[in-house]
């Protein structure tokens, strides 16, 4: 009982500030001058209409969105197919392929950011989603293939076996017996990327200048630079972006807390 | 079956069975996808970066080739050197500050039998999903000199004369930035500490337990050496992402008041974009780089990527 009281104390660390931010966010400027801290007295809900029309949050939502499914499968599909090669055959340049991955382990994206805009220049790609999709799919490769290969590695050999007696080619192979069965590992690198990406603003302050294809991220930097003073409208912004993320984290907490672990060790 | 022969069936086959995945095909076959992508977009920029830092360039006119005088340049720039030292001092405070944190959480919620275990880590955890941006925008709100929570509270209790401007003083911006970023990075030492604390067995603290050991004693001889490898990747991950701090530090600050709170991700973009010195910020995200590379080849010798290897 002690333990859980302390626990809960402790909790108020994250909880204090989001509800007051909440609690902000439904106040006028009056209000938040005369009492900061308290909760409103008087609703004021026109501060979320006001801030998802003047943000334009519906479409950095949509762009955030169009960017994150084809990155998080791109990744997915892509090193399942290599990681699956490394970890069942051999082959010659094996390990010098693996260990030209592994040399994405080592190296954050931020670096490359300068010589990323310059390529993206010369493939007039600047403004255009795909350069935030094409590079966070190449740096998100070297993870997840390790991962995967150490779990395809782990897998039976007795059930791989009989699927080759059974006469299953290698596609069959990786179609019917090693994918059903690394569904965790899938999972955790498909929910690792989405977050990461979803979140990722480095990449698009440089390489996205044109309001109409901002992500949430940084379109809500860039009202937070409009609307500075304004604390209602700025905190109904903080809530539209994370009340979502919230629900989708607390249905699926148990996969984001081991996908976003297993990632983040990737130290990317 | 190499990859040669393969586009060799491909084409001798007739129609009907060039449409049909090939019954056996190379390993190779499988990774290029994965290598055309990576080294496109990943090994191109890495060589480009270097080309790069060797040149004189605005981004627009023509470049010139000064060979590595950017590399001499770079060693005696002040600003350069405040900056990494402001990532050294940020990296020091993060080994100690989440890193405690998380574990003195670990072992409150690892004991699983507490009730509300779960839900406790579900919100401890949660800042971890939320965007940089969002954070930013929640901690400029509390540390709003006139109507920020903590001004405003240590004004209440009759502490007036502690309230500050905290991003605006160049002695506590750093301080307060570490601060907020604290408030998400905890929950993922905390996530790999548990995992490391459930793995022990209940037994061995039943035995000590029996034995007479204080909570110390449990503590320095059955939790510490059980999570020793936990707290090695921890420490490693922790000191990586200390060199990258980008997102809180360019949206709350970019890096003032003055180069208060400048770190060296920022001042790489600021050199090649701002002030249009292309050639001498792919310098500075070199120097970053080799810094990040030795604590990352060190983490991958430490955790021992090559040891499933056949």
């Amino acid at each position: 009982m002690a333990y859980t009281a302390i626990a809960g104390f402790l909790s108020l660390i994250v909880i204090f500030p989001l509800v007051w931010v909440i609690a902000t966010s439904l106040k006028d400027r009056r209000q938040i001058i005369q009492n900061p801290l308290g909760l409103p007295q008087v609703y004021q809900w026109s501060n979320y209409a006001d801030a998802w029309q003047e943000g334009n949050f519906g479409v950095y939502f949509i762009n955030s969105i169009l960017v994150v499914i084809p990155t998080a499968l791109g990744v997915v599909v892509l090193s399942l197919l290599a990681a699956y090669a490394f970890a069942m055959f051999r082959f010659r340049g094996k390990n010098v392929l693996f260990t030209f991955f592994l040399v994405g382990l080592t190296i954050p994206l931020g670096i490359l950011i300068i010589p990323i805009f310059y390529q993206m220049v010369s493939l007039k790609l600047v403004n255009n989603l795909w350069a935030l999709i094409l590079p966070q799919t190449a740096v998100g490769l070297p993870f997840a293939i390790l991962l995967l290969r150490g779990f395809i590695h782990e897998l039976p050999k007795e059930v791989l076996d009989a699927g080759r007696i059974d006469g299953c080619s290698n596609w069959g192979i990786l179609r019917f017996i090693v994918m059903p069965l690394s569904r965790p590992a899938l999972l955790s690198v498909m929910i690792f990327n989405i977050v990461w990406v979803w979140n990722q603003f480095l990449l698009p302050v440089v390489l996205i200048q044109k309001a109409s294809a901002r992500t949430l991220p940084q379109g809500l930097s860039v009202f937070m630079g409009r609307y500075g003073a304004d604390f209602g409208l700025l905190m109904a912004g903080a809530t539209i972006s994370f009340i979502p993320v919230v629900i989708v984290y607390v249905i699926f907490q148990r996969q984001f807390i081991k996908g976003i672990a297993a990632g983040a060790l990737s130290g990317i | 079956m190499s990859v040669r022969s393969l586009f060799g069936i491909r084409l001798l086959l007739p129609p009907a069975t060039i449409l049909r995945w090939p019954k056996e095909v190379s390993p190779l076959i499988f990774i290029f996808p994965a290598l055309v992508v990576y080294t496109g977009f990943f090994i191109y920029p890495l060589v480009k970066l270097l080309e790069l830092s060797l040149y004189k360039w605005d981004g627009i006119l023509a470049r010139k080739f000064i060979g590595l005088r950017h590399y001499q340049k770079l060693l005696g720039d002040e600003r350069f050197w405040e900056a990494l030292s402001h990532n050294f001092y940020w990296m020091i405070a993060a080994i100690i500050v989440p890193v405690l944190f998380g574990l003195l959480l670990a072992i409150l919620l690892s004991r699983s039998s507490m009730y509300g275990s779960i839900i406790f880590r579900t919100i401890f955890f949660m800042p971890q999903v939320f965007s940089s941006v969002t954070v930013a925008l929640i901690w400029q709100w509390i540390y709003n000199p006139s109507y920020g929570a903590i001004n405003v509270f240590l004004a209440s209790i009759g502490l007036e004369h502690l309230t500050q401007g905290w991003l605006g003083d160049s002695g506590l911006v750093l301080p307060a930035l570490f601060i907020a970023w604290s408030w998400v990075h905890y929950g993922f030492t905390m996530i790999i500490f548990i995992a490391a604390i459930d793995a022990v067995d209940e037994v061995f603290f039943d035995a000590a337990k029996v034995d007479g050991a204080n909570w110390w004693q449990q503590f320095r001889h059955i939790l510490l050496p059980s999570i020793r490898g936990a707290l090695t990747t921890i420490i490693l991950v922790t000191a990586i992402s200390s060199f990258q701090i980008f997102d809180l530090v360019y949206v709350l600050t970019r890096g003032g008041p003055g180069d208060a709170s400048m770190v060296v991700p920022v001042y790489m973009l600021e050199s090649a974009f701002t002030l249009r010195k292309v050639g001498y910020g792919a310098t500075v995200a070199i120097a970053m780089g080799v810094v990040i590379v030795g604590f990352s080849v060190l983490f991958l010798a430490l955790r021992g990527v090559y040891k499933d290897e056949d």
